[in-house]
């Protein structure tokens, strides 16, 4: 078994006076995929954002490394290694292609070392290279997305709903471009496919309102009838 | 078509106005006059936009209307006049703030982040007590008054505190600096160790001051020594520079704690022009001033008014002739300055990073943190040059229009005119709104001036001097009709 990577120790986090996540905890190995699932509304997305910095926990602690990451800000835990990419992909739309790349540059010369990875993953961003992210198709958009995560050395990546709303050969692509960056890198990815987390993903974790109730292999859930239905709907 | 005429109503009613408007001005008016019209409307659009164009910035980036925007621009020209009439205040007082913020800066390196917050307290109102103490009885008016009051050409060594005991003020606040640093730094977990070469930036601030000290008089009369031109020039950039130092400052202590209640921020804002306008006012006095033009606008001999520009750039003579019309060449100046600021802004968003990270924070700042950019620092940046642009304005308003601490209230409401009806938070619509509402002006100027003859009556309609200043809300509330969100606003 891998090291740990991140791990996420009982975080409550508030989003103004609500309490929306009341006890969440984690772990990722470093070099695989961690899915965490949940209903809508279960508090994913509020997960990946404590982690990144954006709601910062109240209480409960974030480790990146060994290192705690908590109450910083998200600007540094970004420098730590650590990408983004958001639900709803939010590139922006009134820059380039590839302005919204370097945009994403850490160091200089990050985006000429990883374009050509970038470009094999994503052909279609090489096309549309000098056009406003804004004139892109929805599932260009999220590899535009993705793309921005892939341009410095991140370390682990944290990917919101990547196959919402797109056609299924758009869905394959992304599915394909996941799978070779496992290689390279950590993802915790939240899905609502269910069949498309299960074939990614080596670990999961599930949050119910707010709180993680159960986490395993991933091999182990998909025959886990009962608890799919329990916790994530008719999946 | 039909469809194209539909969704650019908006583009196609603008320009049938502007061309009926055309029509009826070039009957009503003889080419020269409407040139000379068209010019002054263009010097007023050029003033708006230093003004619009940082208000807009700032707004798109971090939505803060920053209604101390019109101050900035006052105290502006009040920091240019001074270098450029009567050095000996910034001389005095300058020093004072490179060693309070020298202190400030080398308090990084006290372990002050080991102490507890509860310390905060008390090393605040320390600070606040050793700096008072730095600063007592220092004598800042007769500084301002008397050099002005004598053009600026008497040294008054009597207005100046003896070497040592300036040296020992700012010494005094260079401790009070260290303090207050030591204040701000206690109970901070996170900060990142300085390292060595960090030590120059306060090394270098503190040796400034205590270089200038000693050598208060002998800068004051190079200062004065030098011609007007290269004066007025050092006026522009210092008058720039203070008004960007202040604006960050500004941003970094009073707006940054309040991004998460806005209604506090405004209300900041609106509170800042009344502190600024006195202060100006317990600086400089109540009264106004007039700025000399320097010598490249301000030529009168046999050869004047200029026949045209590039005579003007031998003889420098104060009017240049347009269409058989004299027209002050200063103003032609000032519409020069603001396209070159508009090039200049519109290169560094278009082509820089700092630009591509402003356009990004405008759509969505939160994306732009998470990509592992220090946005709030970014802010600070462009708070800083929205207010280097206006106090720009200020300085190169200071001789056309004078100088006194009403100067900024009349530009920040014909701003905000102007950035309404352009579209909150659009470069381009800062620019063409200050443009309309600059012409706007220069057309109910010359309507009040000579009444409107229409030809079925025998006399022309006069009007009072207020609807110059009415004319430019009554565009803004037609464009607001026709695009609520302005001219080149994004749709919410
Ligand atoms: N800005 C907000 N204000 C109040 N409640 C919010 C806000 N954003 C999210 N929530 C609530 O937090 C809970 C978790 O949301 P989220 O993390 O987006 O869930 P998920 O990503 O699992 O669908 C939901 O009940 C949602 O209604
Ligand atoms: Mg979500």
């Amino acid at each position: 078994m891998n090291e740990v990577l991140l791990e996420v120790d009982t975080i409550h986090t508030f989003i103004g006076q609500f309490h929306i996540l009341e006890g969440v905890s984690l772990k990722v190995r470093a070099g695989s995929i961690t899915a965490l699932l949940g209903r809508n509304g279960a508090g994913k997305t509020t997960t990946l954002r404590s982690i990144m910095g954006l709601n910062p926990p109240r209480s409960g602690s974030i480790r990146l490394g060994g290192e705690a990451i908590n109450g910083r800000p998200a600007y540094e835990i970004a420098y730590l290694g650590v990408g983004y990419v958001p639900e709803h992909r939010a590139i922006f739309r009134d820059l380039t292609v590839e302005e919204n790349l370097r945009l994403a540059e850490r160091k200089r010369g990050d985006l000429a070392r990883r374009s050509d990875f970038i470009m094999s993953l994503f052909p279609d961003l090489k096309r549309f290279y000098r056009h406003p992210g804004g004139k892109l198709s929805g599932g260009q958009q999220q590899m535009l997305a993705i793309a921005r995560a892939l341009v410095p050395d991140n370390r682990l990546l944290l990917i919101d709903e990547p196959s919402e709303g797109l056609a299924p050969i758009i869905v394959e692509q992304i599915v394909a471009a996941l799978r070779q960056m496992a290689t390279e890198t950590t993802i915790l990815l939240v899905e609502q496919n269910f069949a498309l987390a299960a074939q990614l993903a080596d670990e999961y974790y599930i949050l119910d309102d707010g709180r993680s109730v159960q986490h395993g292999r991933m091999a182990d859930l998909t025959r886990d009838h009962a608890t799919i239905d329990k916790y994530l709907g008719a999946g | 078509m039909i469809e194209l005429i539909q969704r650019r109503r908006g583009l196609i009613a603008g320009i049938i106005a502007i061309i009926l408007f055309g029509m009826w001005a070039s009957t009503q008016y003889e080419p020269r006059v409407l040139a000379s019209i068209l010019l002054s409307g263009l010097t007023l659009g050029a003033l708006y936009f230093l003004v619009t164009s940082g208000l807009s910035l700032i707004f798109g980036l971090m939505d803060v209307l920053n209604f101390a925007h019109g101050t900035l621009f006052m105290i502006g020209a009040y920091i240019g006049f001074t270098l450029y009439a009567n050095p000996r205040l910034l001389l005095n007082t300058l020093p004072f703030g490179l060693a309070l913020v020298a202190g400030w800066i080398l308090a990084r390196w006290l372990p002050a982040n080991s102490l507890p917050s509860g310390h905060r307290r008390p090393l605040w109102v320390a600070a606040v007590l050793v700096g008072l103490f730095a600063i007592w009885n220092f004598e800042l008016a007769p500084l301002a008054t008397t050099a002005l009051s004598s053009g600026g050409r008497v040294p008054t060594e009597q207005a100046q505190a003896p070497t040592p005991i300036f040296i020992a003020r700012a010494l005094g606040l260079a401790v009070a600096g260290v303090i207050a640093g030591a204040a701000f730094l206690a109970g901070r977990e996170h900060t990142r160790r300085p390292e060595r070469r960090d030590l120059i930036v306060p090394i270098i601030l503190l040796a400034l001051a205590l270089l200038i000290a000693p050598l208060r008089l002998t800068l004051e009369e190079w200062l004065l020594s030098l011609d007007s031109n290269t004066r007025f020039l050092l006026a522009l950039l210092i008058g720039a520079g203070g008004g960007a130092a202040l604006g960050g400052l500004m941003e970094w202590s009073l707006i940054r704690p309040l991004y998460s209640r806005p209604i506090y921020q405004v209300l900041v804002t609106l509170g800042l022009v009344f502190v600024g306008t006195e202060l100006v006012k317990g600086v400089w006095g109540p009264g106004g001033y007039f700025m000399e033009l320097p010598a490249w606008f301000s030529q009168r001999g046999p050869n004047c008014p200029s026949p045209n520009l590039i005579a003007w750039l031998q003889d420098n003579c104060a009017s240049i002739d347009v269409l058989g019309r004299p027209f002050p060449s200063y103003r032609i100046f000032i519409i020069a300055l603001g396209i070159l600021m508009f090039v200049g802004i519109a290169v560094l968003l278009r082509y820089t990073r700092l630009g591509m990270i402003i356009r990004a924070g405008v759509q969505d700042g939160e994306m732009v943190q998470a990509l592992g950019i220090n946005v709030r620092r970014v802010f600070t940046l462009v708070f800083a040059l929205g207010a280097g642009l206006a106090a720009l304005g200020g300085v190169a308003a200071a001789p056309f229009l004078g100088i006194s601490p009403g100067l900024g209230q009349e530009f920040q409401l014909q701003a905000f005119i102007a950035v309404v009806i352009g579209g909150m938070g659009s470069f381009t619509g800062a620019a063409i709104g200050s443009l309309l509402v600059g012409l706007a002006r220069a057309f109910g100027d010359q309507i009040v001036l000579t009444g409107i003859q229409l030809p079925w009556m025998s006399e022309a309609m006069t009007f009072s001097p207020s609807i110059a200043r009415a004319s430019t809300v009554l565009i803004m509330a037609l464009v607001l009709l026709l695009r609520p969100a302005g001219l080149f606003g994004k749709k919410e």
